[in-house]
């Protein structure tokens, strides 16, 4: 096995472009697959691009480099409109987890109970990517195309998640799981919410995750939501349209409680998001 | 960062573009035994230098080396324990750069320029770390398998100040399992320790 | 109520150790890394094994690539069927003492998944595993046979460890027919692993045809003896240490195949071996508690007395060797019936053999039972602990004998009074808390019995006055470097400062097994009366001899106290242990101990621990989210040797019946035989934020009749009681009666 550890993103696409090697950021999903499998024939050590951590502001939004940890996440000063994203960050595995793991290693990674997916994509977040062939920037949902596949093309990499701005959005996040932590989740349910001037939802972004092969945005359920009071959200929510969700019957949930248990959760999040008790 | 310079004169199987080679480690195919371990051929050795409780270790390792075996199997030091092997229960929990990480999900290589601290190197000469001294007076352990990693845990979870109520260090001690169950005990040792270490 | 048995005459006196708070002796060396699990071990030359294992349940390994694992850069040997040398004894022979069918590569037949199916033996870990990797099994796989459904029925004449698989007394039909009500009720309990967090592991050497061992070992005499018999060696020539075990629980009281092939693998090569299994391995060749499917019928009177007690239990185990585990006997003990039976059949499925895991049959039977109780005085209308308070056993309700000692009204007492649990509505889903949760209370007695098994040990008085005692016991958490110690003491009239204690090695006479919540009062024993018979030689020397203070005081004229001998005439007489010692000429005095039960009272009595276990849970109403809020237990267990400690084992056993109640669960692939949750992600134990605030009560017991220091144990009551406080708040909460384990979230929405 080759061990490639570059400190310059320039340098990581070269070795990307010169042979099939296997990026590596936290290693916090790598390594127990490795264990699983053949190893790969070379890996490629993302950490030490130091451009590539850290959140930053950017025109028009915030800027997440690919290698941010979950900890980072949790740690960092951003608006309410992260919550839910700070909120998805504590439910990645444990803080040992939560110190290695990074963002775009759980996009990359694409399971469909990833923890972070579904605040991501009710951030709107855009996934950039760099490769041989230059640069290029595709939404979140485009991004991960289903269970463990991603449009990430021959030697490219993700360098960063772009998040727009939201004036007055707030974020709320729930997962369900069997066990407090160090949990699969058996469904997690994430919103944004923008309140309008009277106090009814402006707009809303409702997304889903574990019920389905890839995390999902419910965009029936959103323009429902729009425009409603708070005294409302629990008949909108009991209408929606699951029909998007496809849970499966397993060890942790059937497939029949994971959509009952959505509809609840839904109505709390999406009133925690409205900055309501719920 | 200093980049390790490896034994490249007998291992000139370099792959990759020059940037590539230039910024990588030696990733060289070993073509003779010499300087190995006598009866072994390996694809690929790599020299490191790792700073484990403030001492510098030289080692050379395959890539696949993970920290936690590094530090078991090759450093002799064996406080830190293996359980899962996969991250799932914390067991081999030790300090990287301050950092509570799970150091059977971290290669040695990428190791290399962090400061790495285990249980091995909290006591002070004779005299335990008050956080160790707080497990045992709490009886906070029976086996004593998952200690280690539960210790390096409470380090950072005082560190962290996340020790205002037992809720709190609860969750937040909630990545390391205790199959013999010293739950309530690690609790009351970690607020023990945090309120010692004011 | 029988006639009580006259007291012994002459209860043993306890010392100032016993009985203490004190801290573990080898906490030190736990908190700083220091202590040595048999995987820290590096001997010079040490080569790493790694395990291949099937991943079919059935049928044969029709190839192996050999030559790619071989082919592997420092890959030294892979061992298979083909080329494995023989051994002295049949792994699937079953002459050897507590020993179970074991997978040695004998053959290429593969009986469960995880069965080991080679050995690569490499320079480094990395290449080992590497090279088992690259074996690449290939099988001729037959229909699994897993589940229930898919198993072999058979009647079970045997289960546990040799008690027989029916129990009866009275006429249960008359009793039926003489009941007002009649509950009839199943549970059903999945299949759990031990998961100690200390993976199974050895390090094997030879020199010339001495073999040293170092593995977490429970039972060190047995498997010295055990390995001799395999290798064909003496068993003197064999040397196992075992000074810490990462956890044990029952699986590392048995020896299995892993451990015999690391040892074979080091003979063949000349050179130490060290095998770790993996996470995943301890799915497999090392035991796990087998499922049951259990029946119970329970007829009460008008007044709520039980008129006939019956329970049937249906218990999984291998094709091809009997772990039956006995949970129907939960049911013979603890609540006074005219007419009890219990019975037990086997289920035969493609699985590793099971074993005994902490509380192995009470667990599971007592999870039922409880549960069964609960729906019988919800049926009579009684709270549950009235109904179990009218039931109250006050002779052993299968053999018609006393209790050596019975404090379990205390503990219901107590226990109760601790919780709140007074003016707990009957009806359920009555309570909620300031959030909305759905809150329930419920309760459990729990039951363990007290057995006690065979142990020497030795005592050694030195020069200057301390002492060196020694057994070859096995502390895996319980305490025991500690607990026995203060026994030592207490028999050696000496402080536990005075006192070196070894243990863990075949170095030490035989200490026994560290199983059955039996260790201390058995090693213990044996120490305390080494103890005791330094201090009788001493005696003699001392009242023997016209210099002494204690000259013709006679044997029973003086006491040992704080390294002295002192006339009970005349306490201002005195003299130090060394100066007897001294002037007898005496470098050191020598005392031998054992430790087993009275026979006498072992057939005349009824010897158990008990409890009584109150849990609070919430539930969120629409969600169905359980949280466990509050535990109280409350236990009488004889004479507690460290509160500490047994407070400990308590918590522990609480959390595991929590486990068992909410999170433990292996699940099968039906179609590949395969545990799909074989690791500590899927395969849930609880983490620190799911534990309950909790109190564990000891409830002062004076058992004159157990044994001479009236112990009994407490590393396996926690979990009893505590499955059905847990199942039975959750009831309380609900209104639903979930009748599988683990209950599930979705399970109380009544889905």
């Amino acid at each position: 096995m080759l061990f490639h550890r570059p400190e310059t993103l320039e340098n990581a696409i070269g070795i990307m472009q010169a042979g099939p090697v296997r990026p590596l950021a936290g290693g916090t999903d790598l390594y127990p697959g490795l264990r699983d499998g053949p190893p790969p024939a070379a890996l490629i050590d993302l950490s030490r691009i130091a451009g590539l951590r850290g959140i930053t502001r950017e025109d028009g939004g915030w800027r997440i480099g690919a290698t941010t940890t979950w900890t980072d996440i949790v740690r960092a000063d951003l608006p309410a409109l992260f919550d839910g994203l700070r909120a998805a960050a504590r439910e990645v595995g444990s803080v040992q987890i939560q110190n290695a793991g990074t963002v775009a290693g759980n996009i990359c990674n694409a399971s469909p109970a990833a923890d972070g997916v579904p605040a991501l994509l009710t951030l709107d977040a855009e996934v950039s990517l760099a490769g041989p062939g230059g640069s290029r920037r595709l939404p979140l949902g485009d991004f991960i195309t289903g269970v463990r596949r991603t449009a990430l093309g021959e030697g490219e990499i993700v360098t960063a998640l772009h998040v727009p701005d939201a004036p007055g959005g707030r974020g709320a996040f729930v997962k369900l799981g069997a066990r407090r932590y160090l949990v699969i989740s058996i469904a997690m349910v994430s919103a944004v919410v923008i309140p309008a001037q009277d106090g009814t939802i402006g707009e809303a972004r409702i997304a889903v995750g574990a019920c389905s092969a890839v995390a999902r945005r419910l965009p029936g359920l959103e323009a429902a939501l729009a425009g409603c009071a708070p005294e409302g959200i629990a008949t909108v929510v009991a209408a929606a349209d699951l029909s998007a969700l496809t849970p499966i019957d397993d060890v942790r949930g059937s497939a029949g409680y994971r959509l009952d248990a959505v509809r609840e959760i839904l109505g709390r999040v999406i009133v925690a998001a409205l900055g309501r008790e719920g | 960062m200093k980049i390790t310079s490896p034994k490249v004169s007998r291992r000139s199987l370099l792959r990759g573009s020059a940037a590539a080679a230039a910024a990588s480690l030696a990733h060289a195919r070993q073509v003779s035994a010499q300087n190995a371990p006598e009866e072994s051929a390996f694809e690929a050795w790599i020299d490191l230098r790792l700073t484990v409780n403030g001492q510098a270790h030289a080692l050379t390792v395959e890539p696949r080396v993970t920290l936690l075996d590094a530090l078991r199997e090759r450093m002799q030091l064996t406080g830190t324990k293996k359980g899962c092997n996969r991250g799932e229960c914390g067991a081999c929990t030790v300090l990287m750069d301050g950092r509570r990480v799970n150091s059977c999900l971290v290669l040695a290589a990428s190791a290399e320029g962090r400061k790495i601290t285990t249980i091995e190197g909290l006591a002070d000469g004779d005299t335990p770390h008050p956080v160790q001294r707080a497990f045992a007076e709490a009886d906070a352990f029976q086996c004593g398998f998952c200690t280690s990693g539960q210790i390096m845990s409470a380090m950072a979870c005082i560190e962290e100040g996340h020790t205002g109520s037992p809720e709190e260090i609860r969750e937040w001690m909630s990545g390391n399992l205790c199959r013999c169950s010293a739950y309530p005990q690690i609790t009351a040792a970690v607020a023990a320790a945090a309120e010692e270490l004011g | 109520m029988n006639e009580p048995l006259p007291y012994p005459a002459a209860p043993v006196r306890h010392g100032s150790n016993s009985g203490q708070p004190m801290t573990r002796r080898d906490g030190r060396l736990k908190v700083t890394g220091a202590a040595t699990y048999a995987a820290d071990t590096h001997p010079e030359g040490l080569l790493h094994a790694a395990l291949a294992v099937s991943s079919i349940a059935r049928g044969r390994v029709s190839f192996l690539d050999v030559e790619a694992a071989k082919a592997h850069p420092g890959v030294v040997e892979v061992i298979t069927p083909q080329n494995r040398p023989a051994l002295a004894h049949d792994p699937d022979s079953k002459t050897l003492p507590f020993s179970f069918r074991m997978d040695a590569l004998q053959n290429d037949r593969v009986r469960y998944a995880g069965q080991p199916i080679a050995v690569v033996v490499a320079e480094t870990l990395e290449a080992a595993t590497e090279g088992a990797r690259l074996l690449a099994p290939r099988y001729e796989a037959e229909a699994a046979r897993i589940g229930f459904g898919n198993g072999l029925p058979e009647p079970a004449p045997m289960v546990g460890v040799g008690a027989p698989g029916r129990a009866e007394t009275g006429d249960l039909e008359a009793g039926f027919a003489a009941a007002s009500q009649i509950v009839e009720t199943g549970y059903e309990t999945p299949a759990q692993y031990h998961n100690a967090m200390e993976p199974h592991a050895i390090v094997a050497a030879w020199d010339g045809d001495h073999l040293s061992i170092d593995m977490p070992n429970q039972a060190i005499a047995m498997s010295q003896a055990s390995f001799a018999a395999f290798f064909g060696i003496p068993v003197q020539n064999v040397s196992l240490r075992s000074p810490f075990l990462g956890g044990g629980f029952g699986s590392k009281a048995i020896l299995a195949g892993p451990q015999v092939l690391c040892i074979l693998a080091a003979r063949m090569l000349g050179r130490p071996v060290k095998l770790v299994l993996t996470r995943a391995q301890m799915y497999g060749p090392v035991g796990h508690r087998g499922a049951t499917r259990q029946t119970l019928r329970l007829g009460t009177d008008a007044q709520g007395r039980l008129t006939a007690l019956e329970h049937h239990a249906v218990s999984e185990t291998s094709t091809f060797d009997d772990f039956i585990e006995p949970a129907a006997n939960a049911s013979l003990n603890l609540y006074a019936s005219p007419a009890i039976l219990a019975r037990h059949d086997a289920m035969r499925m493609d699985t590793g053999t099971p074993g005994p895991m902490r509380a192995p049959g009470e667990a599971s039977g007592s999870a039922a039972l409880e549960c069964a109780m609960d729906e019988a005085a919800q049926a009579a209308g009684l709270d549950p602990l009235t109904f179990r308070l009218i039931n109250y056993a006050e002779t052993d309700p299968i053999s018609g004998k006393p209790y050596s000692a019975k404090e379990l009204r205390a503990c219901y007492m107590r226990g109760a009074e601790s919780f709140g649990w007074a003016g707990r509505p009957l009806a359920p889903r009555q309570m909620r808390d300031e959030n909305g949760l759905l809150t329930g209370w419920g309760m459990g007695s729990a039951l363990f019995p007290a057995p006690m098994f065979q142990a020497e040990a030795r005592a050694v008085l030195r020069a200057d006055g301390s002492a060196l005692v020694e057994t070859s016991g096995a502390d895996m958490g319980q305490g025991a470097w500690t607990a026995l110690a203060q026994l030592a003491a207490d028999g050696l009239g000496l402080d536990i400062d005075q006192v070196e204690f070894r243990s863990g090695s075949t170095d030490q006479p035989d200490g026994g097994i560290a199983g059955g919540s039996g260790h201390t009062a058995t090693a213990g024993g044996a120490l305390h009366a080494a103890g005791r018979d330094v201090v009788a030689r001493l005696t003699e020397l001392a009242t023997a001899d016209p210099e002494s203070p204690l000259f013709g005081a006679g044997n029973s004229g003086v006491t040992a106290r704080d390294g002295r001998l002192v006339r009970n005439d005349d306490e201002s007489r005195s003299e130090a242990y060394a100066d007897i010692l001294a002037r007898a000429g005496l470098e050191a005095l020598e005392g031998t101990g054992r430790g087993a039960r009275d026979p006498a009272n072992a057939e005349a009595r009824a010897m158990f621990s008990h409890g009584a276990v109150f849990a609070e849970v919430k539930v969120d109403p629409e969600l169905g989210q359980i949280r466990v809020s509050r535990m109280v237990g409350a236990f009488a267990a004889g004479r507690i040797v460290n509160p500490r400690l047994a407070r400990s084992q308590l918590y522990g056993g609480m959390i595991w019946g929590l486990s068992f109640a909410l999170h433990e669960e292996a699940v099968h692939d039906l179609r590949s035989g395969r545990v799909m949750n074989a690791d500590l992600a899927g395969y849930h134990v609880p983490v620190n934020a799911d534990t309950p605030a909790m109190e564990a009560l000891l409830i002062d017991e004076d058992d004159r009749f157990v044994n001479d220091l009236g112990i009994k144990g407490v590393g396996e009551i926690g979990i009893t009681g505590s499955v059905g406080a847990i199942a039975n708040a959750i009831w309380h909460a609900t209104g639903v009666r979930v009748r599988r384990f683990p209950i599930r979230i979705e399970d109380v929405l009544g889905l």
